[in-house]
């Protein structure tokens, strides 16, 4: 147990850093590259304070290093063993881009030629719901035994994970054009596929760019989870999984890091697409100005 | 958010049939639904085939049996004990006899786990939700946590919870809790998060209006938060609660494979999937999406109950 | 939020009256390797035919699982004593968790390595190019130890072997997704006989006869624990109940079944798969008093630094074992 002025010293940079961060919100610049990097900022301080009292707990209380890991052992082995982190990245984020890509695709596709059967749509989103409710931990060994251990068992996962939720945001936007909108389509004797391509896809996008960040986080995690059950050694399932068995719990958390940060990484890579996009939608309007 | 009223766009291709009493209702809600079930059943069949003929003709050799015809093949696709794809009625029957003709109170019954499923899970809907809220209110009401925590809570979601769950159970362990609680704290941190958009997304729906009308009657912001900002968050509160319901149910069937040794749905996917009794996964995979369907009716449920006449934003 | 905290009060009330009620008897946490089932049946018979009672003894047997490291469980407190093979005990002890094994109950390895025999496999020497199934998570060490014996590379680089990370069932053997795969032979063997695949079908290269066998189930507990006399008579009545649970298992055998079926929580475990179970169990755990043979040991560690780039353990462990259990107990 560490002395009363340990704890102190924590709480002290902990109020600092708060500190830094109210002046910030309040007094911080208003417009240009000045503004950006102030709005980096604070979530970056926030997280160093996290990762601050993370070291400080456990350094402090003298947790073991096979129950919880420092932050910095953590980053040492991230720092120390790049190629490996990197090869397992490659692994998993092949069955992920192809998973994403077909579930994604395939949802999008479906909406649009069930748009004109209302009948199948009535008939196929409550199955759709359904099946969204299904957990992934029972698919994948499913898949493990139907597409084998590489790397298409694990886009089987992902793609049947991402194609309902997919679906229905695609038949939700497909439907979020108004009659005045259709009805000017109609004047301009428009046929089906214009007006779907020129008014209902467009108006569309919105729709689909939801569906597409709820999955980027879906599509990461269902390709490590299906890597549990059955792989080739290397990927970043199987690095956690293996890992935890010989005790190397740093290199879980590496891993986990790796993880967390490919995975925002491809949300923030959806929300900027999103943003260049659909420019013309009115929650970005706003904030523009 | 969607704003347009659901029927606005779902009939908008089909001239407007207004559904008259049972004889609608059958046209527009059951119909489909039941061709569309039908149609999957018959593929399911058909595939069958060919997923399980292979060890089928193996099973065959096995068994010197050297003339079977193909009806014989396909009927033994059918009926396999541990198919690559069992068929809906094995299902079926697997799910008649663990639920109705085990007693409930047997670790045989499918009743009996979904009933440890579903209590890990509601423990965890609670205190996933109840935390949600606490962290939109907290977003919402302190600039610097809206700008420091935002980013942090979506990269939250973006960690494999089936990574950590085993750690967390250790951990937890150590302070001497067990039981209960490991399970329904991943269960809380998969369902806080829907929650947590959901109602910041609600807190600031009002009007820019109705606030400089709050702002000309002077009230505080706590009057703001009980007359203007929870009222229009209702409809947004109830949408995420019953995507939280769904995410905690996964959560915790996630944790039990982890933790099997108290049961539930997840340490029967666990058993059915190590010992390739490939029928009980499906059944048990059936059974907790039929749970996870429950539980989001129950939410709609308590939705019309507490906020009649108020639809959902969806 | 009320409602929460009172909530949390109870559930807290509940957990330390579960602790007061325990504290008439010795309170004992076993945290095994894996689910419930006849692997460990000596202990669970011991449990439920009163032997740990009449020691005095209160044991809560937690089952693990696929993601359940045991080591780590006893390193965090969660058990007093646990179960696990010898190689991922020592590799633990190196890391720095200071686990000792304290009782050696199965006295034979029941690993070894199913090979189809249409792969055209034969002999060890023609595992080159073909692609073998492991279990990883601290299981790997005896067969990597085995592959730089042979010398063969398991990174999939040519003339080694393509090594597949097996999930928990028998799938890749049954289609053809690998040519050999990982089995016990009290459990996966069994599978795949039970799926339908006959002996003869098979190629079965036991690891004890390609002498690289290594010590499994043994009973692991921390070293700073030991050094406190209660604890050490604690844990001897419970390894001398355990020996008479197994003692009785290999009586009993069908009665066993019965008492591993009433204990797994999943009710998805069948009774002729727990019968082939505890009948090849019960041969590994014959012939032993419960005390680790020291000679048992040396064979272990020499197998595992003998394995030639990436040691499990890269030196003698010192003080990985202790009599001092078996010894009160009465068991040599």
């Amino acid at each position: 147990m560490r002395p009363a002025s340990y704890w102190l010293g924590c709480v002290a940079v902990w109020l600092v850093a708060w500190a830094i961060v109210e002046i910030i919100v309040r007094k911080g610049p208003h417009g240009g590259w000045r503004a950006r990097a102030c709005a980096l900022a604070v979530p970056v301080i926030f997280g160093l304070t996290v990762l601050f009292w993370w070291e400080m707990v456990v350094r402090g209380l003298g947790v073991s290093p096979v129950i919880l890991p420092t932050p910095t052992a953590v980053a040492s082995r991230l720092v120390g063993n790049p190629d490996l982190f990197f090869l397992d990245f490659i692994q998993t984020f092949k069955g992920l881009a192809a998973g994403y890509l077909i579930g994604c695709g395939g949802g999008v596709l479906v909406a649009v030629l069930i748009d004109r059967v209302p009948f199948l749509q009535r008939g196929l989103l409550p199955l759709g719901t359904l099946v969204s409710a299904l957990p992934i931990v029972g698919v994948a060994p499913i898949m493990v035994m139907w597409f084998g251990f590489d790397w298409p068992s694990k886009a089987a996962v992902v793609a049947v994970m991402t194609f309902f939720p997919m679906l229905v945001n695609a038949n939700a936007g497909l439907a979020a054009t108004t009659r005045t909108d259709r009805d000017l389509m109609m004047t301009y004797a428009a046929p089906y596929g214009s007006t779907l391509m020129k008014l209902r896809l467009p108006a569309a996008l919105p729709f689909v760019f939801n569906g597409l960040k709820i999955n980027s986080t879906l599509a990461l995690i269902g390709a490590i989870v299906a890597e549990f059950f059955g792989t080739p050694i290397v990927g970043m399932g199987f690095r956690i999984n293996a890992e935890v068995g010989r005790m190397n719990i740093d290199m879980v958390w590496a891993t986990i890091a790796v993880a967390a940060l490919s995975g925002s990484a491809l949300y923030g890579l959806v929300s900027l697409v999103e943003r260049r996009v659909t420019f013309w939608h009115p929650s970005y309007r706003g904030r523009l100005s | 958010m969607r704003q347009q009223r659901p029927d606005e766009g779902a009939r908008k291709g089909a001239p407007t049939r207004a559904p008259a009493g049972i004889s609608g209702l059958l046209l527009d809600r059951v119909w489909p639904i039941a061709i569309v079930v039908l149609a999957t059943v018959v593929i399911w069949y058909v595939a069958a085939i060919f997923m399980n003929a292979d060890l089928q003709r193996q099973a065959f050799d096995n068994a010197d049996l050297k003339t079977y015809t193909t009806a014989d093949l396909v009927l033994g696709t059918w009926s396999q004990e541990r198919p690559r794809l069992p068929v809906p009625h094995q299902i079926a029957q697997e799910l008649v006899k663990t639920v109705f003709e085990t007693p409930v109170t047997s670790k045989r019954s499918l009743v009996y786990h979904a009933g440890v499923t579903i209590e890990a899970t509601a423990l965890g809907f609670v205190l996933g939700s109840l935390f949600g809220i606490l962290l939109s209110l907290l977003v919402t009401h302190v600039r610097s946590l809206d700008h420091g925590m935002m980013p942090w809570i979506v990269a939250s979601q973006t960690i494999p919870v089936v990574a950590l769950a085993p750690m967390i159970v250790v951990i937890m362990n150590q302070f001497g809790i067990t039981g209960l609680l490991p399970k329904a704290l991943i269960a809380a941190y998969l369902s806080f998060f829907p929650v947590t958009v959901g109602m910041v997304k609600g807190l600031r729906s009002p009007d820019p209006l109705q606030f400089d009308l709050m702002r000309t009657y002077s009230a505080s912001r706590a009057q703001l938060l009980r007359k203007l900002r929870l009222p229009s968050s209702r409809p947004f509160l109830f949408a995420s609660l019953k995507v939280g319901v769904a995410a905690s149910l996964v959560g915790t069937i996630v944790a039990e494979v982890t933790k099997s040794e108290d049961g539930g749905l997840g340490a029967r996917l666990l058993a059915g999937s190590y010992y390739g009794q490939t029928i009980q996964i499906w059944a048990a995979l059936i059974m907790a999406a039929l749970c996870g369907a429950a539980l989001v009716g129950l939410v709609e449920v308590a939705e019309l109950w507490l906020a009649p006449g108020q639809g959902t934003a969806r | 939020m009320k409602r929460l905290a009172l909530g949390m009060m109870a559930l807290c009330g509940a957990s330390l009256a579960g602790l007061s009620a325990a504290s008439a008897a010795d309170a004992v946490t076993l945290q095994l390797k894996w689910v419930a089932d006849a692997q460990f049946g000596g202990y669970y018979v011991a449990k439920d035919k009163g032997f740990y009672k009449d020691e005095g003894l209160d044991v809560t047997i937690k089952p693990g699982g696929p993601d359940i490291n045991p080591e780590q469980v006893l390193a965090g407190g969660g058990a007093d004593v646990v179960i696990d093979w010898m190689p991922s005990a020592l590799a633990t002890r190196e890391k720095g968790s200071p686990v000792v094994n304290i009782a050696q109950p199965f006295k034979r390895s029941g690993l070894e390595l199913t090979c189809r025999a249409d792969s055209g496999i034969k002999t060890p020497k023609d595992f080159p190019g073909h692609t073998l199934g492991v279990w990883f998570a601290g299981n790997e060490y005896p067969f990597l130890a085995w592959m730089s014996k042979l010398g063969y590379k398991t990174d999939g680089s040519p003339g080694g072997v393509t090594v597949l990370k097996q999930g928990f069932n028998v799938d890749p053997l049954l289609q053809k997704q690998a040519a050999c795969i990982s089995t016990m032979t009290y459990n996966e063997y069994w599978q795949v006989i039970e799926a339908g695949m006959k002996p003869a079908q098979l190629v079965v290269f036991n690891y004890t006869d390609e002498g690289v066998a290594t010590m499994e189930d043994g009973l692991y507990s921390l070293e700073g624990k030991l050094k406190d006399p209660a604890f050490v008579d604690k844990m001897a009545r419970f390894v001398k109940a355990s020996m008479k649970g197994w003692d009785y298992a290999r009586q009993h055998p069908d009665e066993t079944v019965k008492i591993v079926l009433d204990n797994d929580s999943s009710g998805a475990q069948t009774e002729v798969h727990q019968k082939h179970m505890i009948d090849e169990v019960n041969k590994l755990t014959m012939g032993t008093s419960g005390a680790l043979d020291p000679a048992d040991y040396d064979r272990t560690v020499k197998v595992l630094l003998s394995s030639g780039s990436d040691p499990v353990i890269t030196k003698k462990p010192e003080g990985a074992w202790t009599h001092a259990v078996t010894d009160k107990a009465g068991l040599k």
